[in-house]
């Protein structure tokens, strides 16, 4: 019996939880099959359900919604952000978990300082940077802004590493591999975890960004925004009122291959996580 | 170690080669820069003069279509008399030119610029529009004016700052109407500081007045602020007003006779904390204590008047526009109301509000820019754009139709400009100001008003370096 | 530091050997840099070295020297123009812009720098040569360097594209910052238009001294401290959070475990700009859940108690300072729980079973399992990503911003006065400075202090993960 009570409290609690997770997602994904276009504050589902919402996102932009090209180009930007990325973490945590050279102490913790620096901060020394290299309004400069700096954030890449063990790359240099045959035939394929887990947060990071891409992206022009901007500008003070149930919209789409690279890579991520310390 | 060195000068290499790439191509602007400024310098004073006499010239002439050709007859460096002509003529290559305009504007301006283009036939255009909001485009302009479009639509309140920060061509000529003689005073004075007038007038229906829904109350109710409060209470319905917001709480100490005015370095001046001001304080607490005036956002106010449980309100074309939707033939407008203060009543001041289009000095094809912001504000663009969007012209003509004359927040707009002053005022008043607003509106100011405004003020009258 | 002054020593007493026992092709070297190596007929280096040594000489002239010549003052020329009304057309002077002078300044230096050490390195890699060749030891070809870069060398290979990046978008712009908190760069001195230049410290006297007009100090303090509560908070909260809906969905009474834990990935699968703009609104005055509350008198309860001043029809979520601040780090829980959920299921199935299991043999209860073994266990494992995320969380800027701009309103009045409220990180007031006030030099020197928090912090916790030789203990 009391086992019984237990078990029904503990479901409880957990649906509880669950409830108080996911109510907002549930707002955003009824209101954004809302007719009406504005906030509504009186009801919590909409009084009138439509598509049009979802229409507009993707069969008649106009100059405020740009949906597709917004798509396009943020999943252009994340594709090889993503790339050069997950190189730059890749090589600069094989430099500094399995090779030895002077100074890479003293590399390490001034590359762990300056991860520390809040981009925000030098956001305007950047922009200026990126327009004397002619970088501005152009994807390659997106790409460049996101990933030239991502070697920083080697730490727990190099973590992982560490427990590789060192008597696979001590075989391999007995049979005359170079350190470079090493990296790639032996280091990466058993770093699989955690290379999922770089791609992921580096996908993710143009998705998400507004305040560097809006200050980058600053023709005005629609179609040269990533969603971020797009959606972000929806929600400004003359739009909100005819574009909140557009935003929930595409707040909805942009989610789902997000959710998608989750679930299929969920495995992997909690691997490379924590996978770095716990195999010690 | 050798291959040390190897990597670090490949690396360094590629650093340096693309830098001398970009630090090339800066000294090239330079140079070809200093080479016009050694003329420029010598033509300089006699230049300027010429400007001058020049604007003069517009303004007394100014009835005169193309006053510029006056002025040009004395130049004989000038090939022809008609600039416009000079322009055509000196206009080779495809005049590239961006154009900001609101996202509510895209298609009307879209339309525009075609317009603007079968007027200079003989001229390929390639013109791109972008959207930016009116009310933010200084933050976009600011950040690298060099970037921002050549011509740009925003609101007249953010003139002192673009002004202050060279984001703003003068207009020192014009050439296809006379921009100050054609728009209404109260538009061009918002478009000129220091008696140079650094842009062209859109619409003039950009300040604020009071909508109300004709049902709760009558002409008479709306007189008076604290009569329409009782109105409202009775009714069980709320009015209101974004107070925790500098642009709107001037109104009140405007209207009780307290100044705020702009000093030449950019700071303010500010007798908020005169004697009496006291009053204006309690009043707006007492206001805003019956809890049926009420201090709401724009955006919260679109929904509460959607709703129906604001039944008047003070803010502009944009939000009217949800209020006649809402309340329907009910919907009226008028000026804004008197309040009470200490036993006076005093009549509501405001900010005219008016949207200009400028243009930038850092534009490549300066001379086409100003065509195009002429053309873009002239009359019928003017009357087009009341037609399309409901904007109310700030050009004479174009203003005096009488489907102009005919709609109700215009004609509010217009009673209220007798009490509206143009927006003179430093970055520093806005912070503040909103906190003051804040405080006074959920009464957490306490009894020390006196101390409240004198804080209020030293915030606002903060020196700028 | 007697070590550090020893290699340095050893650094400049190597180079000074290198010239004085340098032949012919090391003491050319000092003047062409390629000599050394044509000496030893590597031809291939010696080119490249001389083609290095022109684009700097190159750059030198045309780009570090005019930008330097102007270091001193950022620009004297301000910025003028001619229009002349008849041709439509407007003269500018060669005028300076001061903040281009600063940034292309400070890479020009980074390149000679660069270039310094690069110098030094060649002469003592020609004069090692030439030992080499003097020993009669085998000398590389141009093709065995190369193979040298991908194997004893590749360090070096892998570590200098990610190295220029890095200089690139973060090394530069941090010089640039802590340059521009010497200067008036502000609204008042905004290039192109206007010029700036250097003041010494009197922006850092500014932000700590206070005066009734000039708050900054306060705010600054106020600031700071809500900023340091702010990241304990939500640091330990999430982390906690995590760790309790891990455990408690793991527990083998949970049915359907794999079910729970995806509903609550759903929270983090939304991109977090898209839920807390939503959240924002969500929660407003006006907002939903006020409609909610006072629908079922919930408003008017927390009035009778006190919780909402009587004078509020709503509840003031996010527009009271003591609301907002519950709020900001509830709402944070929301949104980070559901990953450090997924950090501890991963570190929680790899905790060792035979301990658990012994501890229970013993006749310990869950709760003093949970304790007694998993806790320690885990702060263990993640120990050091809780000072990342506690670092992470100072410069938490999406979530303050997001949630309080243009919602909040402080009323706190000398806050007012600088522009700052209640509920602002360190990061988020320097973001409203520079983006809505144009206060560029304020905004430096606060930056600057947070970057001091930040590295304070970082280096402390990780010097020893460094130093010590943990690192080679796993293997």
């Amino acid at each position: 019996m009391k086992k019984t009570v237990g078990f029904v409290v503990r479901h409880l609690v957990l649906t509880f939880l669950v409830v108080i997770w996911l109510v907002p997602i549930l707002w955003l994904l009824v209101t954004s099959f809302s007719a009406y276009k504005g906030i509504n504050t009186a009801h919590f589902f909409p009084e009138q359900w439509s598509l049009d919402n979802y229409k507009v996102l993707f069969l008649q932009p106009d100059s405020v919604v740009q949906y597709g090209a917004w798509f396009k180009n943020t999943l252009l930007i994340a594709i090889f952000t993503c790339i050069v990325s997950t190189s730059f973490v890749l090589m600069v945590s094989y430099a500094m978990s399995c090779l030895r050279f002077k100074g890479r102490k003293g590399l390490m913790s001034f590359g762990i300082v300056l991860n520390m620096f809040p981009g925000v901060l030098s956001m305007i020394a950047v922009y200026f940077v990126m327009k004397s290299l002619g970088l501005t309004n152009s994807h390659l400069g997106m790409i460049i802004v996101y990933s030239a700096g991502s070697g920083l954030g080697y730490l727990i890449t190099k973590g992982f590493m560490d427990t590789i063990s060192t008597s696979l790359r001590e075989a391999a240099w007995l049979e005359g591999a170079s350190e470079a045959t090493i990296f790639f035939k032996i280091i990466i394929p058993l770093s699989q975890p955690i290379i999922v887990y770089t791609i992921i947060n580096s996908f993710l990071v143009p998705w998400g960004d507004f305040v560097l891409a809006k200050l980058m992206l600053n023709s005005g022009i629609a179609t040269d925004w990533t969603i971020a901007i797009g959606l972000f500008n929806m929600l400004g003070k003359s739009l909100i009122n005819k574009y909140f149930s557009i935003f929930c919209a595409g707040g909805v789409i942009v989610s789902i291959p997000i959710s998608a690279l989750f679930v299929l890579m969920q495995k992997f991520y909690v691997e490379g996580v924590t996978g770095g310390s716990v195999k010690g | 170690m050798k291959k040390k060195v190897l990597a670090a000068l490949l690396a360094t290499s590629m650093v340096a080669a693309s830098l001398v790439g970009c630090g090339n191509s800066g000294n090239e602007a330079g140079g070809a820069s200093s080479a016009d400024n050694s003329t420029a310098a010598t033509d300089n004073s006699a230049a300027a003069d010429n400007s001058t006499a020049d604007s003069t010239a517009d303004n007394s002439a100014a009835a005169d279509n193309s006053t510029a050709d006056s002025a040009a007859a004395d130049n004989s460096a000038a090939s022809s008399d008609d600039p416009v002509a000079n322009l055509i003529a000196a206009t080779t290559d495809t005049v590239k030119l961006t154009v900001w305009a609101s996202e509510e504007d895209q298609t009307l301006t879209t339309q525009l610029l075609e317009d603007f283009k079968a007027t200079y036939p003989d001229v390929t255009f390639d013109i791109t529009l972008g959207s930016e909001s009116e009310s933010t485009a200084k933050d976009t302009i600011l950040a690298d004016v060099e970037a921002a479009a050549d011509v740009f639509a925003f609101a007249d309140d953010q003139i002192n700052e673009m002004v202050q920060a060279g984001a703003l061509q003068p207009v020192a000529a014009t050439y296809t109407f006379d921009v100050a003689s054609e728009n209404v005073a109260g538009s061009v004075e918002a478009a000129t500081i220091n008696g140079t007038l650094y842009a062209y007038p859109m619409t003039a229906d950009n300040g604020y007045f009071m909508f109300y829904d004709a049902s709760v109350f009558s002409e008479e109710d709306v007189k008076s602020l604290d009569k329409m409060v009782e109105v409202a209470e009775a009714a069980g319905k709320k009015i209101a007003m974004d107070v925790s917001n500098g642009w709107y709480i001037y109104a009140f100490f405007q209207g009780a006779g307290y100044e705020l005015t702009l000093n030449e370095d950019g700071s303010n001046n500010c007798t908020w904390n005169a004697a009496g001001a006291t009053d204006v304080a309690q009043a707006i607490m007492d206001l805003y204590g019956t809890n049926v005036l009420v201090d709401m956002s724009d955006e919260e106010m679109a929904t509460a008047i959607a709703e129906g449980t604001v039944v008047a309100a003070v803010n502009g074309t944009w939000r009217a526009e949800t209020a006649s939707d809402a309340w329907g033939e009910n919907y009226s407008a008028t000026k804004l109301p008197t309040f009470n203060v200490a036993g006076k009543e005093c009549q509501m001041s405001s900010y005219s509000g008016y949207k200009l289009i400028g243009v930038n000095p850092y534009s490549a094809n300066i001379g086409w820019s100003m065509l195009l912001a002429e053309f873009l504000t002239n009359e019928s663009a003017q009357a087009a754009r009341f037609e399309a969007r409901g904007l109310g012209p700030s050009n004479v003509a174009a203003a005096s139709s009488d489907a102009v004359q005919a709609d109700p927040a215009i004609a509010a707009l217009a009673a209220q400009a007798a009490y509206a002053t143009p927006q003179r005022v430093g970055g520093n008043f806005w912070a503040p100001a909103e906190t003051l607003g804040q405080i006074l509106a959920d009464g957490s100011a306490g009894s020390d008003l006196q101390s409240v405004l004198d804080t209020a003020v030293e915030g606002i009258m903060a020196p700028i370096e | 530091m007697k070590n550090k002054k020893k290699i340095s020593g050893n650094y400049f007493k190597e180079f000074g050997t290198a010239i004085a026992k340098g032949d012919l092709g090391v003491k050319l070297s000092l003047l062409i840099m390629g000599a050394g190596y044509f000496a030893r007929k590597q031809i291939i280096n010696g080119l490249i070295m001389i083609a290095l040594e022109a684009v700097f000489i190159i750059m030198c002239i045309f780009y570090a020297a005019p930008n330097l010549a102007k270091f001193g003052t950022l620009g004297t020329v301000q910025f003028e123009q001619v229009f002349d009304p008849l041709t439509l057309t407007s003269k500018v002077n060669d005028y300076d812009n001061s903040f281009l002078i600063l940034l292309n300044s400070i890479i020009a230096l980074f390149i000679i720098g660069a270039f310094i050490l690069v110098y030094i390195a060649n002469i003592k890699a020609v004069y090692r040569l030439q030992q080499q060749k003097e020993a009669g030891k085998h000398i590389n070809t141009f093709r065995e360097d190369i193979r040298a870069m991908l194997n004893e060398k590749f360090h070096i290979t892998l570590l200098s594209l990610p190295c220029i990046g890095i200089i690139l978008m973060n090394i530069i712009p941090i010089l640039v910052l802590i340059a521009i908190a010497f200067t008036n760069y502000d609204q008042q001195h905004m290039p192109p238009s206007a010029l700036f230049t250097w003041v010494g410290w009197k922006n850092f006297k500014q932000l700590f001294t206070n005066s009734t007009t000039l708050t900054f100090g306060y705010s600054f303090g106020k600031i700071l401290i809500w900023t340091l509560e702010w990241a304990v908070l939500s640091t330990l909260t999430t982390f906690i959070g995590g760790i309790l809906m891990a455990q408690f969905i793991n527990n083998k009474k949970t049915k359907l475990p794999k079910m729970w834990r995806t509903l609550f990935m759903v929270a983090i699968a939304v991109p977090q700009f898209v839920t807390l703009l939503l959240v924002r609104n969500f929660f407003a005055d006006s907002g939903i859940v006020n409609t909610i509350c006072s629908n079922i008198g919930l408003t008017d309860f927390l009035k009778s108690v006190g919780l909402v001043s009587s004078n509020l029809t709503y509840i003031p979520f996010l527009t009271n300072p003591t609301w907002a601040k519950v709020m900001i780090v509830l709402i944070n829980i929301w949104v980070g729980v559901p990953y450090q959920m997924l950090i501890a299921t991963g570190v929680l199935m790899n905790i060792p079973v035979d301990q658990l299991e012994s501890a229970r043999i013993d006749g310990a209860s869950s709760f003093q399992i949970f304790w007694k073994i998993t806790m320690p266990y885990v702060l263990f494992i993640t120990g050091p990503s809780l000072i990342t995320d506690f670092v992470r969380n100072i410069n938490n800027f999406n979530v303050i911003y997001l949630l309080t701009q243009d919602v909040y309103v402080t009323s706190d009045q000398l806050l007012a006065n600088s522009n700052a409220k209640e509920v602002d990180l360190l990061v988020t007031w320097l973001f409203r400075l520079t983006n809505e006030y144009y206060d560029y030099k304020i905004a430096s020197v606060i930056g600057i202090i947070v970057f001091i928090i930040c590295a304070g912090f970082t280096l402390v916790t990780f010097t020893q993960t460094i130093k010590g030789s943990r690192e080679e203990d796993f293997r």
